[in-house]
Formats: structure tokens, C-alpha cells, sequence
């Protein structure tokens, strides 16, 4: 196991390599371009023996992998915003067939107005396309996480596409230390893909043709069961991956300091790293203050933030985009989760860090202020006032 | 923690700096994190890095807005705003400049230093003499200036990670270490520069939808030259390929039909000299 500084982005396209991936299909767009170009480069100096399609659109690049995946190969893409936007269409696909495509998405916010900031608003508006979703928060977990998609996807019991997330420039440019494990350690974690191919060349048939509506809710009825099974199979291959490399990254719903705390903020991605100071500053100052960060946001976890809201009385949840609905997706999602449970803890959400927007230990503090205080209310819109110090020159 | 932030322009190396300050510090036993921040993503716009170094794992994952040392790749950027901002008292500015660093454009309580890294750079034949690569020799001068990082660690980090030059990259490095001058903080008597918070209300101070009230035609892409194009008309055809070009549009035809660049939009990316057919069009740096 090698130590190397290296970028979130060029995580992804190690964790690629790694997992020897066979056919890579891409098109670039800021700030995911620094993945495929690494790939690109891996695959032309023999490092990654891969087929690399460049093709003319994010649409024929998720086209490409999604047919290459049906005939059995393990395969890579990534994307970030709009090329996500013009994805939509396969994204569905993917999930229907069941393809075990894994892609890396940098979360850029969606235009208009024009912006490269991290913002999740392009990966929760697929929420609902069937893919297992996975939100990181440093650039080992970025590396980690790729390797455990593609024995969680490509698990008999799962079969669903997998992304696995990180922020704009928080992550996607940033340079910190990652442990690389060598090819060894990868491949007797993650042996090749068993070619359980749908379609065989020479053998004609058809994919995703025409169902009358019996066939059909039976195949959606498919997809919803096999979401299910993906948490299971996360505990396995956590456990696994644990053993090997000593790193384990706490399940769907990793928590921080929740034992006897009285509030929660629920976090997602980069704002958690800097949550965890806040939470530490105001354990010292006396409060009883906690974390827990969404790390898995498809299939949702709703047991554990069951289990968390039992001894919990406020949570508050960090959206970083807002949908337009009553409140953030976060927090109508763990609003959902909760109410058929046991325990409902009072729920605010609070939208902060979208378009690129720093989210600071201050803005953090403030939040379990509002939290703390007499009537949090559904939703605050944190960062509507101009930063105090403005480095962008 | 140390937090350093780098100013410099879209293709003058601002986050390789940073991010071979990060490797460096990682082979000096430290813990970095180093990122950038792009405003707009074009060759000559004004680009910032943040570098963090540790002891442990940095747990902040923001922008950094009270940096210990800031480094200034370009003296013109002292000009543009938002350099000096959340330096504090005792701070240390850094700037590739020929300039004593007395006389430097600061605030008194802050530790000035200056190299001139552009010779240095040149004299290595860093980059060109038009668009010299003065990076290596900045960070010579901040390891000598700051102790933030060692010089061998500075020179093993660039045997690495430098895929041109190393060898010439290192003695640019060398040479700032032992050419960076120092002029101490006069007085620590000012609070750090930090611009009040503002808070927008919708209506009042945004427009309807993500509309720019004003005409691009008013935005001074001219303040990101560092090189200016200059067309020898007497060998100039009229094909019109640099008006095509020109990703600003700042080249006007005149009624003979020849090109007349409007220097207030010049960015001096240097696109027209490259597509010019008979090469009528020189790139000459800016005073
Ligand atoms: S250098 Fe030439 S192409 Fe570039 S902005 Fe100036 S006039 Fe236009
Ligand atoms: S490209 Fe060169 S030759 Fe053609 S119009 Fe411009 S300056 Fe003249």
C-alpha cells in the first residue's frame, strides 16, 4: 500500500485502473475532465488494458458503457452537471437492465445562471433513476468506495448501477494524502467480473423491448427489491474491504459524537469534515452536539436514522440544493424515513453551500444555534449574505 | 496549521505551485491539502490556490479566508482586489517582484517579501521569456522566507512531480531560496482587512432572473494581459482569421478591411497570432 497526495478526480481514475475496468466510455466537461484524462493516459501507456471510446456525448458515453456492461464487461464513465442532465434518459436504462455500471459523478450546480461550484443538485435530481448513490467525503473514500461499487453492483443478489459522488474543486481538485492498495489487494477483493453476459454476440436477441403492464411492474417491482438488498451486501463488502486494508467507512449512515447528544446535523460529502471540528468546538463549550453523514443516499437508510432519531430530540439536515419542494431532498427524505417510525424528532433543514458556496465552521455553528434555539424553523436558507473575506481575486 | 493562499492567472501555474508545495510538505512528514479556486476558467483570469499544511489530517474543507502567507505569482495582481483580504498583522505577503519589499503595496503590519522569480525563471529558460514559468522559484523563496517547507524536500517534490526541467526547476528553486528579500512589519497597530457581510434580498439587489444588466461589452478582460498582439499590417492579406477568432471579440475591421485590435477586450491569449496565416501578428509582453 502506497501513500500518494493526489486529487479526488484522479482517485476516481486510480479506483478505476485498480478494478481493471475493460471498456471506459466518457466525454469531459469541468470539473470531471482530470478523471478521464488520467484514464486516458493510464489505458494509452499499457498500465490499464482498456478499451477507451470517445465518443461525441455524455448520452452515447453512458450508451456505450450500459451496452458494453449487458455483454459482461466491468465498466467505467463519469460526468458532472449538465452532461449528468443529458444522461437522464440512460440513467433509467442502466437501472432497468441491470447493468452494473459504476460512474464517477463531481457535483457541479446545474445551470442557469452559469456555474462550476459544488452543488448536489445534478445528482439528487437522479435520485430516482435506480441508482445506488453513494456521497464521499475525502479523496480516500472517493478511492474506496469505487472498489466497493463494483462488488456491491455487480452482486447477483443487487445488479443496479452504482455513481459515487464528490464535490466540485472540494474534493474533485483537491491534493491530500491517499493510500493506494496494490493490484494484489484489489484483485482478490474484486476478482474479475463474472461474465454473466445478458447479451452474446452470434446469439440474437433483444434488451428492454416491449412489456405489456404485467411484465412490466413485475420488472420495477425487481428493481425496488434488489434496492433493498444493497444494504445487506454493503454491510458484507464493508466487512471485507475492512479486513484487507484496515479502513472502514462506516456503513450508509456513519456517525460522530451522537451517544447522548440532543441535536444532530445530518451531513453530506466535505461539509462533514468540517462539521466534525464545529462538533468537537462545541462539545468543549459544553453542548451536546452530534453528526451523522448521509453517506449512502440511495437505497435511503432508514433503519439507521431510525435507530439514530430513538434517542435524538432535534436533527438538523445540511442540503446542499434545494428542489423547490417544501424543503431540501435531504431533509424531506429523512422527514419520510422518520415519520413511520417510533421516535420523530423535531426536523430543519438548512440550505447551505450551493453553487460552490464555502460552507464554514461559522455557518456550521450557527446552524446548531438555530437548531438549539426556540423555534428552528423547516427551512433556513443559511448563506444569503455575502462572505465577509472574498478570495476569488 | 499553516494556510497559505496563492494568487496568480490562469496559466502562470498558481495551483501547481500550490500542489507541488502540498507534495513537498507530504515529503517533509506533513499532512496538506491544496485546492483551487477558478473564477472564470480562461488563460490570463485571475486564478487563487489554497494550501494547507498539518500535522494531522487537515479538518477544514473550505476556502481560506485568513491565510498566514499569501503569495502573489504576478505583481499586477496587487492592483486587482481581493489579495491582501484577511491577512492579518505579522502576515507574511510574498510577491515575484523586482521591487524592494518595502516598497511594496501593503499594509504596514504585514512581513513583506520579494524575489524576482521572473529572472529567475528566465535565466533557467523557464517557460518563455514571454511567459516565463516562475513557480519552482516562488517556492524556493517562501521555504527561505517562511520555514513553511525545506528546500530538499522542495527539490525532491520537484525530481518527481516536474515532468519538464527538473534539473533547471530546481536551480530556479535554489536560486529564490537564496535571492528572496525580506522587509519586516513595520507596525502591528491595523485589524486585518475584512469586508462587512452583505446581505442580498431578492428583488432589491438581483435582477428578475440571472440576467447581466450590463453589456459584456463593459467587462475589462484587458486587466488579464500579460502579453499584447501587435499586427504588421503591411504584410497583413485582409483574410480575416484573427477577427474570426478571437475568442473576445476584441478585433474590429476597419472600413479598408483590416484588423484593429481594441485593446480595452484584449486578454492577450495570443489565439490571433497563432491562426494569423502569413504570421503577421507578434505577441509582445506587456510594460
Ligand atoms: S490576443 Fe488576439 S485573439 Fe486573444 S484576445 Fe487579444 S486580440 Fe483576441
Ligand atoms: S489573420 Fe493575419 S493576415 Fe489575416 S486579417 Fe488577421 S492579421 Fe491580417
Amino acid at each position: 500500500m502506497a501513500q500518494i497526495v493526489m486529487s479526488g478526480n484522479h482517485a476516481q481514475s486510480y479506483a478505476a485502473m485498480l478494478a481493471r475496468v475493460q471498456v471506459i466510455a466518457a466525454y469531459p466537461i469541468t470539473p470531471q475532465t482530470t478523471i478521464v484524462e488520467k484514464l486516458a493516459e493510464f489505458v494509452a501507456d499499457g498500465r490499464l488494458p482498456a478499451h477507451y471510446l470517445q465518443v461525441e456525448s455524455e448520452h452515447s458515453a453512458l450508451q456505450s458503457v450500459v451496452s458494453a456492461s449487458a455483454l459482461g464487461a466491468r465498466t467505467y464513465t463519469a460526468t458532472s452537471s449538465q452532461g449528468l442532465l443529458l444522461m437522464h434518459e440512460l440513467l433509467h436504462w442502466a437501472a432497468g437492465l441491470r447493468v452494473p455500471v459504476v460512474m464517477g459523478v463531481v457535483n457541479r450546480a446545474v445551470a442557469p445562471p452559469w456555474s462550476i461550484g459544488a452543488d448536489y443538485s445534478d445528482t439528487i435530481a437522479q435520485r430516482d433513476t435506480g441508482w445506488i448513490q453513494f456521497y464521499a467525503e475525502s479523496n480516500q473514500e472517493v478511492l474506496d468506495t469505487v472498489l466497493q461499487c463494483y462488488r456491491i453492483a455487480e452482486d447477483p443478489a443487487v445488479r443496479l448501477p452504482a455513481m459515487v459522488t464528490e464535490d466540485a474543486f472540494y474534493l474533485s481538485h483537491t491534493v491530500e494524502p491517499v493510500d493506494v492498495p496494490s493490484s494484489e489487494l484489489v484483485d482478490a477483493f474484486l476478482p474479475a467480473r463474472e461474465a454473466r453476459a445478458v447479451l452474446v454476440p452470434g446469439v440474437p436477441a433483444r434488451l428492454g423491448s416491449f412489456t405489456g403492464p404485467v411484465e412490466y411492474v413485475g420488472f420495477r417491482h425487481d428493481v425496488a427489491r434488489a434496492m433493498d438488498r444493497v444494504l445487506p451486501t454493503l454491510a458484507a463488502v464493508e466487512e471485507d474491504f475492512a479486513r484487507r486494508t484496515g479502513r472502514d467507512h462506516g456503513g450508509p449512515l456513519p456517525t460522530y459524537r451522537t451517544e447522548d447528544a440532543d441535536a444532530v446535523l445530518v451531513t453530506m460529502g466535505t461539509a462533514t469534515t468540517t462539521a466534525r471540528a464545529v462538533v468537537d468546538r462545541l462539545r468543549e463549550e459544553g453542548h451536546r452536539v452530534g453528526l451523522a453523514k448521509l453517506r449512502l443516499f440511495r437505497p435511503f437508510p432508514v433503519e439507521a436514522l431510525r435507530s439514530l432519531a430513538a434517542s435524538v430530540d432535534r436533527i438538523g439536515v445540511l442540503d446542499r440544493s434545494f428542489t423547490f419542494g417544501p424543503t431540501g431532498a435531504a431533509a424531506a427524505e429523512v422527514r419520510s424515513a422518520l415519520y413511520a417510525g417510533s421516535a420523530r424528532p423535531l426536523v430543519a433543514d438548512f440550505v447551505a453551500g450551493i453553487g460552490g458556496r464555502d460552507i464554514t465552521p461559522d455557518l456550521i455553528a450557527r446552524m446548531y444555534a438555530v437548531l438549539d434555539g426556540p423555534e428552528p424553523p423547516d427551512v433556513t436558507w443559511m448563506d444569503l449574505a455575502a462572505p465577509e473575506a472574498r478570495a476569488d481575486g | 496549521m499553516i494556510e497559505i493562499r496563492f494568487h496568480g492567472r490562469g496559466g502562470q501555474g498558481a495551483v501547481v505551485a500550490s500542489e507541488l508545495l502540498a507534495q513537498a510538505a507530504f515529503l517533509d512528514g506533513k499532512h496538506p491539502q491544496s485546492f483551487p479556486f477558478f473564477g472564470v476558467e480562461r488563460r490570463g483570469a485571475p486564478v487563487t490556490a489554497f494550501c494547507r499544511l498539518d500535522d494531522r489530517a487537515v479538518r477544514l474543507r473550505t476556502s481560506i479566508t485568513r491565510p498566514d502567507i499569501v503569495v502573489v505569482l504576478e505583481p499586477g495582481l496587487l492592483r486587482a482586489g481581493g489579495v491582501m483580504d484577511g491577512l492579518p498583522p505579522g502576515g507574511l505577503l510574498l510577491v515575484n517582484s523586482r521591487d524592494d519589499p518595502a516598497r511594496l503595496p501593503a499594509p504596514p503590519e504585514v512581513r513583506r517579501a520579494s524575489v524576482d522569480a521572473t529572472a529567475i525563471a528566465v535565466a533557467h529558460g523557464l517557460g518563455t521569456p514571454m511567459l516565463p514559468i516562475v513557480n519552482t522559484a516562488v517556492l524556493g523563496a517562501l521555504a527561505a522566507a517562511s520555514g513553511a517547507v525545506r528546500l530538499d524536500a522542495l527539490e525532491r517534490a520537484i525530481d518527481r512531480f516536474v515532468p519538464a526541467r527538473p534539473a533547471q526547476n530546481r536551480a530556479a528553486a535554489r536560486d529564490g531560496f537564496g535571492a528572496v528579500r525580506l522587509a519586516p512589519a513595520e507596525v502591528a497597530v491595523r485589524a486585518p482587512p475584512v469586508r462587512a457581510g452583505r446581505t442580498l434580498r431578492a428583488g432589491l439587489e438581483l435582477p428578475d432572473g440571472p440576467l447581466a444588466v450590463v453589456s459584456s461589452a463593459t467587462i475589462a478582460t484587458s486587466a488579464w494581459r500579460t502579453m499584447r498582439p501587435e499586427i504588421d499590417l503591411g504584410r497583413c492579406t485582409r483574410c480575416n482569421f484573427c477577427w474570426k477568432f478571437c475568442p473576445d471579440d476584441a478585433i474590429e475591421l476597419n472600413a479598408e478591411g483590416y484588423p484593429v485590435v481594441r485593446l480595452e477586450h484584449c486578454k492577450g491569449c495570443g489565439i490571433c497570432a497563432v491562426e494569423c496565416p502569413p504570421g503577421t501578428i507578434a505577441m509582445v509582453a506587456e510594460g
